[in-house]
């Protein structure tokens, strides 16, 4: 059997050399060893591989470094000093490659840093931030764009009188609009006796004589800045209105409302159509064109609802219309002089749309899963 | 309201696809909700607004599309042929409450046979959703969808006396209805009576008594007019809806009223023979005369922003059954025209009521929607910005916002009222299961809402809400004040420190101000009230155990409630640039044993004043209590300054003067010694 015997790598194949060794032997042989070591010490990929190939070079013992060393003295005496100086910087080289690495391995750089113990994968501290309603989004954004329209907030209270919830806003006594049904009129005032004659279930109630009610419609804000402002004006006034629904899918007896008010000399339905489109351009960022169909609202004359085109159909905002000369007369503007564009939009309505709400319940519901949706 | 389109074309040629008919309803004001197919007939639903009564009847719909589409209208001209006998010898009416009846008419059939309708009438009918009963009824109801006009026939051989009596209940009376229920009847309510009893709730319902039966041979024919607001109220005290108190509530066209009895009694003689009594029995008021209306034309171009041109706004008008009177126009030529309005529009009345009209049937898509509005400047309010600017603060620390009902049921009211001692507003009918209180604070509700959350095991409840408050006052409208409600899962000094940081934020030149909150729900020891140069801002403090079981709350929670005017008034919303010296700051840390009363805030005062003019901040860090080490009844207040100087690098040996100075004055002042 022919064996074939393959010098091995390393310290092994030193022992195999000639007791007499030529200098250009020796030479050679330190620089295939600094080229070994160095090319180990540079992949080596964590502090364990590193000390492994720092034992098999420069271990104190066994260190191929060491066995090279042994073979100097087989080199012929004339050729010593040139081997010997040769062998230090072997040497240096050998321990310089061996201290980059360590340092190399100490700054965690590369692809050692995983097995250094570090997953770049653990999440970060976190502070909690808390999430604005989407009504109140929904307000700040469509009264971003109105202020841009040159509308300035107003705002009203929501318990109201008779004369501002309805008779200014052109709604007479005998009108429907004011059953008692469709509104939520104030009791009236309770006397500590009674509270106390009647504790769980109340006495019979009575509606207070001063005819309060909590607002049904946000135009009550509209007559109070007229009362107060001489014309022009040009604001939007929002809040919560109220009216006895029964809550389901798109009904909530509270809600919210905007409704604009421009009165000034030369205002025309062109004004309001052209309004309602920069905001529509606003709102959806897309052009946006405005259909009128006719509608009838107490306060407003010509009347109508207000559609934006919208992914290729119709869709519903609100109602607007020209302020009826009646409710410019009641607040002391002179009709013959002065005419106004009005429109109401439904918060509730559009914040639903846009995120895709289906039941408006959640609104009020205050689940901070779903709080911290928007 | 139901329109067949069969029955429809009987009065105006339909020569255009139903699509195009149901859209230009749609665009001159005739809202379309859908369209079914019926046995071979289209009913289509359309929505009629309440100021147009006038559209609740097939003539009404085919005369605005007579208008829009310019085709012809034909109304059947109604001219029953009559007996001899003059109806005056046979019927007596009486009008006895003329406020709720304004007219009454009657004629009478005599000998007519009761049996169903042909299918034609009965196929119409059931188009728009009436079911057939007799010839009779059905004819009444026909002529009702025709027109408008609510119509009722009596059984003539069963009213006691031959006498119609049209008067309010006397006391006890009641009446069986055709719905074989019996109502008791109210004070107000308009009676139909013969010489006896009532026979009908006026305009809302027959009585079964003198209901035209299989038997019937003489027929009453009622056409009247009935006070809308009286119709509404019998309507809701009974819960009584019929298609004529629908009609009598948006009001009736009182010029139609004698064309609706004389079209009945035309198809009764058709349909069931019989023979009509001569004449009519008509009480009440004559029709007032409708008052001219001026239009000026320069009106349009003043509201709808288009010129229409006089021929064209003539034209709309005439076509809409507005006359012009004969007499010559006041207004000079080519200026606006003067037309009478037809009795069946009730809502026009005003010039305004013109030029909407001209408008809707000219069309709303004329109007142009790129015209430039005028650029004027606009600013937001103070009261936004200061708002904006606490729920900046508020989400940044964390808090998600909620919103809650304005309204609480009397007993979450009776939990917590800061703000006013007075009972609070109720309505008289809740707003939602029981809630009928106007809330006096936004707390009781955000801890219902916490609960809603812990059923649900959320892990983090941390909510605000900035709404108002309603506190009465007394005969005047309630003061609404704007408030911010807190409540949170951690613990007192947490909530305390946001709220000191939002008033911070705000640039509120002075501090608020804590003292002992004194509220019943909350903790005493972790509780506070808080004043802003001496006004009552709010509190904040940690619910005690018996507060979180009256809440059913399971987890500690803390709450909050700021007045926000407070801070609306107090906000400087533009900070002043002040120039900060070059110089670097020393911080020196003290530890001051004083006796347990002793308050921080007072301590601060000295501490603040003792480091004058190179003042920069004051760090409270923390409490430590230790009898043995302090002595009993003793605290260690632990604290930083931070001081800088304007003039130059201060020395290690400047900042100790500072620090021995401070702990002299509070020597002094509290008996503190440096620990």
């Amino acid at each position: 059997m022919d064996i074939c015997v393959l010098p091995p790598l390393g310290y092994s194949s030193f022992i195999s050399l000639p007791p007499h060794m030529a200098l250009a032997e020796f030479l050679a042989e330190l620089d295939a060893l600094a080229q070994e070591a160095v090319a180990a010490y540079e992949a080596a990929d964590d502090a364990n591989a590193l000390e492994v190939a720092r034992i098999r070079f420069l271990g104190a013992k066994s260190g191929q470094l060491k066995a090279v060393q042994k073979q100097l003295g087989k080199v012929d005496k004339a050729d010593k000093p040139t081997a010997g100086k040769r062998f230090n910087e072997v040497k240096r080289r050998i321990e310089a490659a061996h201290a980059a690495a360590a340092e190399r391995l100490s700054r965690g750089v590369g692809p050692a840093a995983q097995a250094a113990g570090f997953d770049p994968t653990i999440p970060g501290v976190r502070p909690r931030l808390g999430h604005l309603h989407p009504i109140t989004q929904t307000i700040e954004e469509i009264a971003d764009i109105m202020g841009r329209l040159g509308f300035t907030v107003a705002e009203g209270p929501e318990v109201e009188d008779q004369w501002h919830n309805f008779e200014a806003l052109n709604i007479p006594a005998d009108h429907p609009a004011r059953d008692p049904l469709d509104n939520f009129y104030l009791a009236a005032a309770e006397r500590a006796d009674d509270v106390l004659a009647n504790p769980p279930s109340g006495a019979p109630q009575a509606a207070d004589e001063k005819g309060w009610l909590l607002r049904s419609q946000t135009s009550t804000v509209q007559i109070r800045v007229m009362e107060q402002t001489p014309p022009p004006v040009r604001v939007i006034s929002l809040g919560r209105v109220y009216r006895p629904d029964t809550p389901d899918a798109t009904h909530v007896p509270m809600f919210h409302q905007i409704e604009g008010l421009l009165v000034d000399t030369h205002v025309t339905m062109a004004d309001l159509k052209s309004i309602l489109r920069l905001f529509g351009m606003s709102y959806f960022e897309d052009d946006v064109h405005i259909r009128f169909r006719p509608s009838f609202f107490p306060f407003t004359e010509p009347s109508v609802e207000i559609d934006m085109s919208w992914h290729g159909g119709w869709i519903e905002m609100g109602g607007a219309g020209m302020v009826d000369p009646n409710v410019l007369r009641a607040v002391g503007y002179d009709p013959e002089k002065v005419t106004g564009l009005a429109f109401g939009l439904g918060i509730e309505r559009m914040c639903a749309r846009r995120h895709g709400i289906v039941d408006i319940r959640e609104f009020y519901k205050n689940d901070v899963r779903f709080l911290r949706q928007f | 309201m139901l329109i067949s389109w069969n029955w429809l074309k009987q009065y105006v040629p339909l020569d255009m696809p139903l699509s195009e008919l149901e859209e230009r309803l749609m665009m001159s004001g005739l809202n379309h909700e859908g369209t079914e197919e019926v046995a071979g007939d289209m009913a289509i639903d359309l929505e009629v607004t309440s100021n147009r009564p006038d559209c609740l009847g097939h003539i009404g719909v085919a005369r605005e599309v007579a208008v829009l589409f310019g085709n012809e209208l034909t109304i059947p001209a109604a001219d029953p042929r009559e007996g001899t006998t003059p109806v005056d010898e046979l019927v007596k009416v009486q009008i006895d409450c003329a406020d709720l009846c304004r007219r009454y008419t009657a004629r009478v059939i005599r000998g007519v046979k009761i049996g169903p309708s042909p299918k034609w009438l009965a196929r119409r009918l059931e188009a728009v959703g009436i079911a057939p009963i007799n010839n009779v009824v059905d004819i009444s109801n026909y002529v009702l969808m025709e027109c408008g006009q609510p119509l009722h026939a009596f059984d003539f051989g069963k009213l006691k006396g031959g006498e119609i009596i049209v008067r309010r209940p006397k006391p006890g009376e009641t009446i069986e209805a055709i719905d074989h229920k019996i109502y008791e009847l109210g004070a107000d309510m308009c009676m139909i009576c013969d010489a006896r009893d009532p026979v009908a709730i006026g305009g809302v319902m027959g009585g079964a008594q003198t209901e035209i039966s299989p038997d019937t041979a003489d027929v009453l024919v009622e056409a009247a007019e009935f006070d809308p607001i009286s119709i509404r109220n019998t309507v809701r005290s009974l819960n009584l809806h019929s298609e004529s108190s629908y009609r009598f509530e948006r009001r009736v066209d009182s010029e139609n009223i004698d064309w609706a009895s004389r079209r009945c009694c035309e198809l009764i003689l058709e349909l069931a023979g019989g023979e009509l009594v001569r004449g009519v029995v008509d009480v009440g008021e004559p029709v007032p005369k409708r008052e001219p209306i001026v239009l000026r034309f320069s009106q349009l171009k003043r509201v709808l922003g288009i010129e229409i041109t006089p021929q064209r706004v003539r034209e709309i008008l005439v076509a809409l059954g507005n006359e012009e009177p004969s007499h010559p126009c006041s207004l000079p030529e080519g200026e606006g025209l003067i037309v009478v309005p037809p009795s069946w529009r009730r809502d026009l009345s005003r010039e305004i009521d013109l030029v909407e009209e001209v408008a809707r049937v000219h069309g709303y898509d004329e109007i142009p929607e790129d015209v430039g509005v005028p650029m004027v400047a606009s600013s937001r309010r103070r009261q936004d910005r200061v708002i904006a600017n606490v729920r900046r603060v508020l989400s940044a620390s964390g808090f998600d916002e909620a919103m809650t009902y304005s309204v609480v049921d009397r007993q979450t009211a009776g939990t917590l009222s800061p703000w006013t001692d007075a009972e609070p507003l109720r309505t008289l009918t809740p707003v939602l299961r029981g809630a009928d209180r106007l809330r006096t604070s936004l707390v009781p509700s955000l801890l219902a809402a916490r609960r809603t959350n812990e059923a649900l095991a959320n892990p983090e409840i941390e909510l605000f809400e900035i709404a108002k408050v309603y506190l009465p006052c007394g005969k005047k409208l309630p003061q609404e004040e704007y408030m911010l409600g807190i409540t949170s899962g951690r613990d007192y000094l947490t909530v305390k420190g946001v709220v000191e940081a939002m008033v911070a934020s705000l640039g509120v030149a002075v501090e608020p101000q804590a003292n002992d909150a004194g509220i019943e729900l909350l903790d005493p020891t972790h509780s506070c009230r808080l004043t802003l140069d001496g006004a009552v801002l709010g509190y904040v403090g940690g619910l005690h155990d018996d507060a979180l079981k009256l809440f059913e709350l399971r987890s500690a929670a803390t709450v909050a409630e700021v007045k926000l005017s407070l801070l609306v008034a107090a906000a400087r919303l533009i900070p002043c640039y002040v120039a900060q010296p070059p110089y670097p700051a020393v911080t020196r840390d003290l530890n001051l044993v004083v006796d347990e009363p002793v308050r921080w805030a007072d301590v601060a005062a000295t501490v603040c004043a003792g480091c004058g003019e190179l003042f920069e901040d004051l760090q409270y860090r923390d409490t430590y209590r230790d009898a043995d080490r302090l002595g009993a009844n003793k605290k260690s207040l632990l604290l930083t300054i931070t001081l800088r100087s304007k003039t130059g690098t201060m020395t290690n040996q400047q900042a100790d003067e500072i620090r021995e100075c401070i702990v002299t004055a509070c020597r002094e002042k509290y008996g503190a010694e440096l620990r």
